[in-house]
C-alpha cells in the first residue's frame, strides 16, 4: 500500500487517491445497502396498492425484489465491477499500473478485501467464502438434526424448521459446487498448465464477488417469512411462500451468473492457455475435472436461471407459468429445475473425484493406471449426465410413457462411473502406499462413492423408486455422493494443495484426528438415514412415527460427530495457516507444474513459461 | 485389471499376491451380499401388495449383483494396503513398476459394466410391466384421491357420495387410484404396498396395486407440501370383500 501511495505522491497527484483505490469491500456493502433502502422506499411509495380484485397480491414482492436488486447492484458498483466496462465505454482501457493495481501489486492483506484479478487472490478469496458457507449450512445441518433428535421434536416452529431444511440444502448445494473449482480451480489450475492467470482476469474477480453479493439475499430470507419448500423450491408450493421466496430466487440468479462467468473464464483458459507442449495426453486429469464441471454447468445454469426469473414473474408480476389455474404447469418448473439439477450433482462430483485421481500417483509412487479411461470415464459422464433428468420425476406422473428410456440413460452411467473407480482402483494396486490424509480420502472415495453408487442404481429402477422415492433413504443416497464422496475430495485438497497456498504444511496430527472423526461420524449418521428411509420415513418431515426413533437417535448422534470433526479442521486450518511447519516448495514430490514455483508464488506464476515435454505422472522404476 | 509383470515367469493368475486378492474378493462379495441384502429385506418390512414384494427382491438381487463390484474393489484396495506402506515425510521409493495402462483389462471391466447395466434395466422392465398389470385389470375398483393441505380426500366413484378420510379397500381386489390435488404438489403412497404417484393440482396422475394382505397399513404424504407436511398420514384398512361392502354401506354407498 504504502509503495503504492509513495508512488502517486511523487507522481505529483497530491494525496487525493483515484477512485480506483478507494473501492474495497467495505464501499460495496456500504454502496449495497444504501441502494437497498433507497429502492425500498421508493417502490413502497409508487408501486399502486393490490386491489382486491386483483388475482395475485404482488406488491409485497415487488418491493422486496427491487430493494435486493438495488442491493445487486449497488454492491457491483461498490466493489468496483464496473469500473472496467465504464472506461471501454469511454473508448479507453485501463492503464498498465492500474492493472497491476487491480492484479493486487504490493498491496498485503488488502488485495483480498478488493476486486482483486490475481487468480492466486482469487482462490484463496473462494477457499474463505466456501468455508463460511459450509459453517452456515452446517450449523443449520445441525439444528435440523437436534430437531430430529426425539420424535416429539418439534423446539423448531414447522415454518422455521422448513426455511431450515430448504436454506441448509440450496446454500449447501452452492458450497460444494464451488468447493474444489473455486479455490482450487483458480489457485492451482492456471499453475499446473503453465500460464501466468486466467483468460480473463477480471471476470475472475466478477465471479467471486457475484457470489458475495448472493449471500444476504439468501440469509435475508429468513428474516422475510423463509422458504418453505425445500432447496428443490417446487412450484405452485414456490408461489405460496411468503416473501423469503424472492430471497431464494435473488440468490440463484446471482449464483447462476457467477457460474456462468467462471464456467466460460476455466474454459477458456485451459483450452488458449496451455503451456508449450501440453498437449491434451500430457495435460493433468484435475484439469479435466475441473474444465469438465464447469462446461457442464455452462448450460445447466442459465436453464436454472430461467426458471427462477419465471418464478419471480408469477409471484411479481401475476403470470401464470407454473399456475395451473392460468394454464401453466408445475411440471414444467420440475423439468427446468432438473435440467440443471442433475447435470449439477456431476458438476460438484466430477472435480472432487479428478483431485484424487490427481494425488493417488503422488501418493503410490506410480502412474496414474489408464489415463485414456479415466479421460473417456469423465466425458462419459458428461454425455450422458444432461439426459437423465427425468429420473427425478418417475413418480412424478408427468411422462409415465418416459420412465423407461429414462431408467436406460440413468443406468447407463454406471458404465463412465465406474471406469472412474477402475483407474482408482488400478492405481493403487501394487504401488507403495504413502500414508497421508489424501491417501486415506482416496479409500475413503471408494467406500462412500460405492455406498452412494450402489443406492443410486435401486434409485434408478422405477419400480423400486415405487418405495424409496421421496424417504430419507433419497436423502441418505445423495449426502453419500456429494458429501462421502465430493466434500472427502474437498477436504484431500485443502491439505493436498494447503502448503502451495499457505506456505505451511496442515498440521499432520490434527487433520488424520479430523479425517476420522468426520469420516466415522458420517458413515454413522447416513446409515441410521438409510434405514429409516427403507422403513419408510419421508424427507423433509419435522416429525416421525416412534418406529423411526432408533434410526435418527443413530443419526443425530453422527452428525455432533461430523460437527466435532469439521470444527477440528476449521481450527487446524486455521492454526497451521498462522502457524504452521514451513513448507518446502514441493512437500509431496510431485511433478506437475505448480509444485515446480517458489512458495509463496510470485505475481504472474513464471518468470519464464514453462516447456512441457512428459505427462505429469512418470513415477516408477523403469523396466528392467 | 491386473499387470503382468515381465520378470514373473508364472502366468498372473497363479501369482501369490491374486491368489491372496481373489480370496479376499470371494469373501468380501458373500458378505457385502449377505449382510446389505439382509439390512435391506428386514427394514423395508413386510410387503402387503405383489408391487412390494416384486420390489423387495429385485433389490434383494440387485444387491447380490452389485456386491462383486463392490467386493472387488474393496479386494483391491484392502490387498495394496496390506502390501506396501510407507509413513513419514518424505516419499516412498519410486513404485516398482510404472505400467500405466492395460487396455484388455479396460476392456473385460467396461464390457462386464455394460453387461450388469443391461441385466439391471431388463430386469427393471419386466417387473414393471408386471406392475402394471393391476392397472389394467378389467375389474379394478376405482377410488379418488385428492390431497390438500395436509390431509387425504378418498371418494368411491362406484358409490357415489362415499368419501373418506382413511382408506378401505378390499383384499385381493386390483385398485386404480386416479390422483390430483387441491392446492399444491402432494405425493400419494402406499408404504407397504409399493406404489407412489404426484398429486398435482389441475391434473390427474394414477397408479394402481392389488393389496394381497388383510391389515392396516400407512399412507403418507412423500412431497413436501407446507406447514404441516410432516402429520400429512392416514390410514388403509384392507378388509376383506364382505366388510368392504358393509362399510360402504354404513357410508351409505350401494353394496
Amino acid at each position: 500500500m504504502t509503495t503504492t501511495m509513495d508512488k502517486t505522491a511523487s507522481a505529483g497527484h497530491s494525496t487525493k487517491r483515484p477512485l480506483i483505490e478507494k473501492l474495497n469491500v467495505f464501499t460495496a456493502f456500504g454502496l449495497g445497502i444504501i441502494l437497498a433502502v433507497v429502492c425500498y422506499v421508493l417502490a413502497v411509495k409508487f408501486i399502486p396498492e393490490d386491489t382486491d380484485s386483483m388475482l395475485i397480491h404482488t406488491k409485497h414482492d415487488q418491493v422486496v425484489l427491487l430493494a435486493m436488486i438495488g442491493w445487486f447492484v449497488g454492491f457491483m458498483v461498490g466493489i468496483g465491477a464496473l469500473i472496467g466496462p465504464f472506461r471501454w465505454l469511454l473508448g479507453k482501457d485501463l492503464t498498465h499500473d492500474e492493472n497491476m493495481f487491480y492484479a493486487g501489486k504490493d498491496l498485503g492483506v488488502k488485495r483480498y478485501f478488493r476486486y482483486t484479478t490475481d487468480h492466486k487472490v482469487v482462490g484463496i478469496q473462494y477457499l474463505v467464502i466456501t468455508m463460511v458457507i459450509f459453517g452456515v449450512g452446517g450449523i443449520l445441518a445441525m439444528l435440523i438434526r437436534t430437531n430430529l433428535g426425539n420424535p416429539e421434536g418439534g423446539w423448531i416452529h414447522p415454518q422455521a424448521y422448513n426455511a431450515i431444511v430448504g436454506i441448509h440444502g440450496i446454500i449447501m448445494i452452492v458450497g460444494t459446487i464451488i468447493m474444489i473449482t473455486g479455490p482450487f480451480g483458480n489457485f492451482v489450475m492456471p499453475i499446473m498448465i503453465g500460464a501466468r492467470d486466467m483468460a480473463f482476469p477480471r471476470l475472475n474477480a466478477l465471479s467471486f464477488w457475484l457470489i458475495v453479493a448472493a449471500i444476504p439475499p439468501i440469509l435475508s430470507s429468513f428474516f422475510l417469512g423463509g422458504i418453505m419448500t425445500g432447496w428443490t423450491a417446487y412450484e405452485p408450493l414456490a408461489s405460496e411462500s411468503p416473501a423469503g421466496m424472492d430471497g431464494y430466487i435473488m440468490f440463484i440468479c446471482i449464483f447462476a451468473l457467477s457460474t456462468m462467468v467462471a464456467g466460460a473464464n476455466i474454459t477458456a483458459t485451459v483450452v488458449r492457455m496451455r503451456a508449450r507442449g501440453m498437449t491434451w495426453n500430457r495435460t493433468p486429469i484435475f484439469i479435466y475435472g475441473v474444465v469438465a464441471s464447469v462446461a457442464l454447468a455452462l448450460p445447466a445454469f442459465p436453464v436454472f436461471f430461467l426458471s427462477q426469473i419465471m418464478s419471480a414473474f408469477d409471484r411479481a408480476m401475476g403470470t401464470t407459468f407454473y399456475n395451473p389455474a392460468g394454464g401453466g404447469s408445475g411440471w414444467l418448473y420440475e423439468n427446468l429445475f432438473w435440467l440443471m439439477g442433475h447435470p449439477e450433482v456431476y458438476v460438484i462430483l466430477i472435480p472432487a473425484i479428478a483431485a484424487l485421481m490427481e494425488m493417488a500417483p503422488v501418493f503410490t509412487r506410480r502412474p496414474l493406471f489408464s489415463f485414456n479411461v479415466a479421460v473417456m470415464g469423465i466425458a462419459g459422464i458428461c454425455g450422458l449426465s444432461a439426459l437423465v433428468w427425468a429420473h427425478h420425476m418417475y413418480m412424478s406422473g408427468w411422462a409415465p410413457l418416459l420412465n423407461g428410456p429414462f431408467m436406460l440413460t440413468t443406468e447407463l452411467i454406471s458404465i463412465p462411473t465406474g471406469m472412474l473407480f477402475f483407474v482408482l482402483v488400478g492405481t493403487l494396486w501394487r504401488g507403495r502406499l504413502w500414508l497421508t490424509v489424501p491417501m486415506a480420502s482416496i479409500y475413503a472415495l471408494l467406500w462412500n462413492f460405492m455406498i452412494g453408487g450402489i443406492t443410486g442404481i435401486y434409485l434408478s429402477d422405477v419400480p423400486a423408486d415405487g418405495t424409496l422415492h421421496g424417504t430419507m433413504f433419497v436423502t441418505a443416497h445423495f449426502h453419500y455422493t456429494l458429501m462421502g464422496a465430493g466434500l472427502t475430495g474437498a477436504i484431500a485438497s485443502i491439505s493436498y494443495w494447503f502448503p502451495k497456498m499457505t506456505g505451511r504444511m496442515l498440521d499432520r496430527r490434527l487433520s488424520w484426528v479430523s479425517f476420522w472423526m468426520v469420516q466415522i461420524g458420517f458413515n454413522v449418521a447416513f446409515t441410521g438415514m438409510f434405514l429409516v428411509g427403507l422403513a419408510g420415513q419421508p424427507r423433509r418431515v419435522e416429525t416421525y412415527n416412534a418406529m423411526f426413533n432408533q434410526g435418527n437417535m443413530i443419526t443425530t448422534g453422527g452428525a455432533y460427530v461430523i460437527m466435532a470433526g469439521m470444527l477440528v479442521l476449521l481450527f487446524a486450518v486455521i492454526d497451521s495457516w498462522r502457524n504452521g511447519i514451513k513448507a518446502s516448495d514441493n512437500p509431496w514430490f510431485a511433478k506437475t507444474l505448480e509444485w515446480s514455483v517458489p512458495t509463496p508464488v510470485p505475481l504472474e506464476n513464471f518468470a519464464t513459461l514453462p516447456v512441457v515435454t512428459t505427462d505429469a505422472y512418470g513415477y516408477g522404476k523403469a523396466k528392467s | 485389471m491386473v499387470d503382468t509383470q515381465t520378470q514373473n515367469k508364472a502366468p498372473w493368475w497363479k501369482r501369490k499376491d491374486v491368489k491372496e486378492t481373489a480370496t479376499l474378493w470371494v469373501i468380501l462379495s458373500v458378505l457385502i451380499g449377505g449382510v446389505a441384502g439382509e439390512v435391506i429385506s428386514r427394514s423395508l418390512g413386510a410387503p402387503a401388495s405383489e408391487t412390494m414384494a416384486n420390489t423387495i427382491r429385485m433389490m434383494k438381487i440387485f444387491t447380490w449383483v452389485a456386491a462383486p463390484v463392490a467386493g472387488l474393489v474393496g479386494a483391491i484396495g484392502l490387498k495394496s494396503l496390506m502390501q506396501k506402506r510407507h509413513t513419514g515425510d518424505t516419499p516412498p521409493a519410486e513404485s516398482d513398476h510404472q505400467i500405466a495402462n492395460s487396455p484388455k483389462a479396460a476392456a473385460v471391466w467396461i464390457v462386464i459394466s455394460g453387461l450388469l447395466c443391461l441385466f439391471a434395466l431388463v430386469f427393471g422392465m419386466i417387473v414393471m410391466q408386471e406392475d402394471a398389470k393391476s392397472l389394467q385389470a378389467a375389474n379394478a375398483i376405482h377410488i379418488n384421491v385428492t390431497g390438500q393441505q395436509w390431509l387425504w380426500n378418498f371418494d368411491y366413484p362406484d358409490n357415489a357420495g362415499v368419501r373418506s378420510h382413511d382408506l378401505y379397500l378390499p383384499v385381493d381386489r386390483p385398485v386404480i387410484f386416479d390422483v390430483s390435488a387441491k392446492d399444491v404438489k402432494h405425493s400419494f403412497w402406499i408404504v407397504q404396498m409399493g406404489v407412489k404417484v404426484d398429486a398435482n393440482p389441475g391434473y390427474i396422475t394414477q397408479t394402481a396395486v392389488t393389496p394381497n394382505k388383510i391389515g392396516v397399513f400407512d399412507v403418507r404424504c412423500a412431497e413436501l407440501c407446507g406447514l404441516l407436511h410432516a402429520y400429512m398420514q392416514s390410514q388403509v384398512h384392507v378388509v376383506s370383500q364382505a366388510d368392504y361392502d358393509a362399510w360402504i354401506k354404513s357410508q351409505g354407498g350401494r353394496a
